[in-house]
């Protein structure tokens, strides 16, 4: 997603070497997806449909 | 430090590496002044991985000492690297950016996130392009994962 659009950035976060923002975000489980700091999740596995389901409830667009 | 990659393992990733097409550029971002516990392995997988292919290239930068290249690739923590397109001398940000030690399972997501890249295609539906061509506004997604 980050690689179609400039306005997606799409980061791998080690939770274990990054545990701060894990506990942050409240991540017990991976893999667990935070959008826009905490807008939206996805917890488990996240297809390509919901992740845009969710991206729109975020934004609210 | 011995090497990370066995040759079973370089065998196989160099057939997967077969189908590279267009330069790929391996940012990576470490740092002298933060407690950066896993940096060198890192740097030294990497290299290791470029290695395997003549598509492929490493960068080296620290995130302090650096900033402004750091933040022209979206980088805010170490130690993390940027998979980036290389079009002649121009290294492309694309947002696709490793946090953390790749082993494991996200071994296997470097090696694909390098093919995507290297396709300068990411394989999505049609409709999914669409809705991230319209974006107006900015999407930060982080995905946590852990190596087992």
């Amino acid at each position: 997603m980050a690689y179609e659009s400039r306005m997606v950035k799409a980061e791998m976060i080690e939770a274990m070497e990054f545990q701060d923002l894990a506990v942050q975000f409240g991540v017990s489980g991976v893999p667990h997806t935070v959008i826009n700091a905490g807008a939206g999740e996805i917890v488990g596995a996240a297809p390509e449909n919901r992740l845009v389901m969710e991206i729109q409830q975020a934004l609210k667009i | 430090m011995d090497k990370f990659l066995g040759a079973d393992v370089e065998k196989q990733v160099r057939e997967i590496f077969a189908d590279l097409k267009e330069p790929v550029a391996v940012v990576f971002f470490g740092s002298k002044i933060q407690h950066c516990e896993y940096c060198k392995e890192i740097h030294q997988l990497l290299s290791e991985v470029v290695a395997l292919s003549a598509n492929l290239s490493l960068e080296a930068y620290d995130l302090e000492e650096d900033a402004a290249v750091a933040a022209r690739f979206r980088v805010d923590k170490a130690p993390s690297f940027v998979l980036a397109a290389r079009n002649g001398d121009l290294v492309e940000d694309t947002g696709v950016i490793f946090s953390g030690i790749p082993a494991q399972y996200e071994f296997t997501s470097l090696i694909q996130g390098l093919l995507m890249v290297s396709q300068r295609d990411s394989g999505l539906n049609p409709a999914t392009r669409q809705f991230l061509a319209g974006l107006t506004e900015p999407v930060h997604l982080q995905v946590f994962i852990t190596p087992t």
